[in-house]
């Protein structure tokens, strides 16, 4: 029997891996990996964007906003610049710098002594001398404003005119010519009333408008402390003042949550990777069942092999092809987050963390293998009721719609946290249970739970084997005829 | 002689139909064996239950001393009615892994096969896959998918349908070649003349039963002799001619006469008689006795529509 099966099973192997669109399919992921950081480089905005302040109260509160906006993004290259200093371990480089210290909020104050004390530049010549060989280098933030100077035309113009006057600045004809941004008017009067106009050529950015905001009402308390009888001193620190906060952050990729995140990863990829190689091969799977009877050559396949060994076979063969798949996807996915050394590689790590635990290997290879089995079992039985390919489509995509759709809202529901009870009615579906408990796995499921959820696929397994054996046994000759739910039954009874 | 294959009581029923009925017959080895019947007579299911692709509902079956299984494959080629192959695969590959299946070492096949589709004028063709040979070649593919473990017993379900002339040829070669070789052949036929050229034995089968077992002499024997006489005089009273029946019009005293003569009476003693009682003769031509005559003669002239239904289809149902 052995051997048959398996003469069986390399035929079909060899068959799915002849054809062109195995090879497009194996080559999706490995593709995507490689397309993937060309397409991020291409969908980030590369330019800053493009503001324009016309400040007809004297220029001080432009000053500040633009002073405003260059200490956030020193905030952001210091905050940036601790983090990858905690990453890499490399304190020792400057044990009393600012970046050497992980445990706060940094306050204006801290940016300007970073800046004083030459800002990044100054940083990176310090952490050269310690940062150890094949350490990736550290890149600042871009700027994420450029501020430019009223035109003429619009310095020139009244303020009730300054919006007709920036419409061919915000939405300029000329293909080429990059749009203005914002545009924000501070008028002759800004302190006595609070009136400052803003134009967008699209929905302001929160970034942009939660800078902007703070100053200006730093602005307008400043001057309505002076207005009473504070001094300019007095009310500009008045203005000024703010908490200090102490902050406590785990190192990356250490916090709970984040942890949680990673350490579903593998758990999560196994779970998509069994959904995504299924709906790949299910094709496969039906058309090398329905190939015996629409060739006409079932009766000589029969006459050499039992049904049971066809079937063992076909399911072995398949099973074999969405493995060898999914083993040069992952080898695909490791060898490109080693090739990258970055961000990916440091988050592989902990992601591989499950691989640790023998009996977390062990329990992902099971529900993968066994879900595969699972649902192959069907694929097969509906490519042995149909006489075509067009057949069997006509079962398949209802199948599939019935498999994957409670699948992805299941994923979607872990992957925001969710432990409610439509995720656990699903555990224990046999057909959901290897996607619930892959997907599971890294956000915490008990382990009596994987044990029952176990136990019960496998029963679950045998049931189909037998039944859907009987069901595969009786209809492989049965052509011409598309069976009713009634035959099926008597078929799976018989 | 051995036993070959050996049906003893053997009947399958689908549901309330009966597609074999008390089948009992004996294939002797080194013999060509006819397996005659109408479209729906039982033929295609009777070997499918010595494949054991189905099972009898009762009698018992032995296929080369076993009961049937797919241990016996090692032993035997078989070719469907229905002929397909994996269309992707090349010539060379389909008959190896048809030949391994059949318990042949990789090696062994792929020669076997080699010389087989060198045979067939397919030499040049045992790379190219199933799709692009022409329907002649690939025929003659599946035929070389059912000789490639050099079966002892080669069972061929009406191997001739679908054939062209030149390709009915190579088949009937390669079927005396194989009985020369010492294999046994049983095949099935609704074509008498096949039977006629290439048969030792012969079994007529009808709506499920046996109505014949033997060789083509006993078969011919089965049917009275027949004569075509033109005499002055009718030959109706003579001894062993059970009838005589004018035939056109009589042309100068002339007269063609249809004669019928009793079981065992061979026409020369007719003859004999007609000398002795001075039955003036002008043609005395004895009617040779066809396969096809004694098949209506057994079977009936009524189609056995009643019994032509898909027969996979009821298989499948048991």
């Amino acid at each position: 029997m052995i051997p048959h099966i398996l003469l069986v099973a390399a035929r079909e192997f060899r068959q799915i891996a002849m054809t062109r669109s195995f090879w497009l399919t194996l080559l999706i992921l490995p593709a995507a990996l490689a397309i993937g950081p060309l397409t991020q480089r291409f969908m980030n905005k590369d330019d800053p964007d493009r503001v324009m302040l016309i400040d007809r109260a004297g220029g001080a509160t432009a000053r500040l906003i633009e002073a405003q906006f260059e200490r956030e993004r020193q905030r952001t290259i210091l905050t940036d610049l601790s983090r990858y200093v905690q990453r890499y371990h490399l304190d020792a480089a400057a044990p009393g710098a600012l970046w050497s210290q992980h445990d706060r909020w940094y306050s204006d104050a801290d940016i300007a002594q970073f800046v004083a004390e030459g800002g990044v530049a100054h940083a990176t010549t310090l952490l050269a001398a310690a940062t150890p060989d094949g350490t990736p280098a550290f890149t600042p933030a871009k700027p994420g404003f450029a501020f430019l100077p009223p035109t003429p035309a619009i310095a020139a113009a009244k303020d009730d005119a300054v919006g007709q006057a920036l419409q061919p600045l915000l939405h300029p004809n000329a293909k080429d010519a990059k749009p203005l941004d914002y545009a924000v008017l501070i008028p002759a009067d800004f302190g006595r009333s609070p009136l400052v106009r803003l134009w967008s050529n699209g929905t302001p950015g929160t970034r942009f408008v939660g800078t902007l905001q703070p100053v200006l009402t730093q602005e307008l308390r400043g001057r309505y402390l002076q207005a009473n009888g504070l001094s300019p001193d007095a009310a500009r620190t008045a203005s000024a003042i703010a908490p200090a906060l102490s902050i406590t952050t785990p190192p990356p990729g250490s916090g709970a949550r984040e942890r949680v995140l990673i350490r579903s990863i593998l758990p999560l990829v196994a779970c998509y990777m069994l959904m995504m190689s299924l709906m790949l091969s299910g094709s496969w799977m039906l058309h090398g069942t329905v190939e015996e009877r629409s060739n006409k050559l079932l009766e000589t396949v029969l006459a050499c092999v039992s049904p049971e060994e066809l079937m063992y076979g076909k399911l072995v063969g398949t099973v074999g092809i969405g493995l060898s798949m999914i083993a040069v996807w992952m080898l695909c996915g490791i060898g490109a987050a080693y090739a990258t050394q970055g961000t990916i590689a440091d988050m592989i790590r902990p992601a591989l963390d499950p691989l640790n635990s023998v009996g977390t290997i062990a329990t992902m290879i099971y529900f993968f293998v066994a879900g595969y089995v699972a649902i192959a079992m069907i694929f097969l039985a509906i490519g042995a009721m149909s006489d075509s390919m067009r057949d069997a489509q006509g079962y398949l995509t209802p199948v599939l719609m019935a498999i994957l759709i409670p699948i992805t809202i299941l994923i979607q529901g872990i992957l925001s946290g969710g432990g409610g009870v439509g995720i656990e009615v699903l555990t224990w579906i046999p057909i959901y249970t290897p996607f619930a408990v892959l997907a599971r796995l890294g956000s915490g499921i008990p382990a009596w739970e994987v044990v029952a959820t176990g136990i019960l696929l496998a029963v679950f397994i045998v049931a189909e084997l037998v039944l859907l054996g009987r069901l595969f046994r009786a209809s492989l000759l049965a052509a011409g005829q598309r069976p009713t739910l009634k035959t099926m039954m008597s078929r799976m009874r018989a | 002689m051995t036993s070959v294959l050996q049906l003893v009581g053997v009947t399958k029923r689908f549901g309330d139909f009966t597609a074999v009925d008390d089948l009992s017959f004996d294939v002797r080895e080194g013999e060509v064996f006819g397996f005659l019947g109408g479209n729906g007579a039982g033929k295609t299911t009777s070997l499918r239950m010595v494949l054991d692709i189905i099972r009898p509902t009762s009698g018992t079956i032995s296929v080369l001393g076993r009961p049937p299984g797919r241990e016996n494959s090692r032993d035997i080629g078989f070719l469907p009615e229905e002929r397909g192959l994996y269309r992707q695969m090349t010539a060379l590959d389909i008959i190896t892994y048809f030949g391994r299946l059949k318990g042949m070492t990789a090696a062994d096949a792929r020669s076997h096969g080699r010389t087989l589709l060198d045979r067939f004028g397919l030499g040049d063709n045992a790379k190219t896959s199933v799709d692009k040979l022409s329907k002649g070649m690939a025929q003659k593919v599946q035929l070389a998918t059912a000789l490639v473990n050099r079966p002892r017993l080669l069972i061929l379900d009406e191997p001739f349908s679908g054939l062209d002339p030149v390709n009915q040829g190579l088949l009937e070669a390669e079927i005396l070649n194989a009985a020369r070789q010492g294999a046994t052949v049983i095949f099935s036929t609704h074509v008498m003349q096949h039977a006629e050229r290439l048969c030792d034995r012969l079994l007529l089968l009808a709506r499920g039963r046996k109505r014949f077992e033997g060789t083509l002499t006993e078969a011919y024997a089965a049917l009275p002799a027949r004569l075509s006489v033109i005499a002055r005089s009718s030959p109706a009273d003579l001894p062993g001619v059970t009838s005589a029946t004018a035939n056109g019009v009589m042309t100068d005293g002339w007269q063609q006469w249809d004669v019928r003569l009793a079981h065992g009476v061979e026409p020369g003693d007719v003859l004999q008689h007609c000398s002795e009682r001075g039955i003036a003769l002008r043609r005395f031509e004895p009617h040779r006795t066809t396969l096809h005559d004694v098949f209506l003669h057994l079977v009936g002239t009524a189609p056995d529509a009643d019994t032509a239904t898909d027969a996979p289809q009821r298989s499948a149902a048991a």
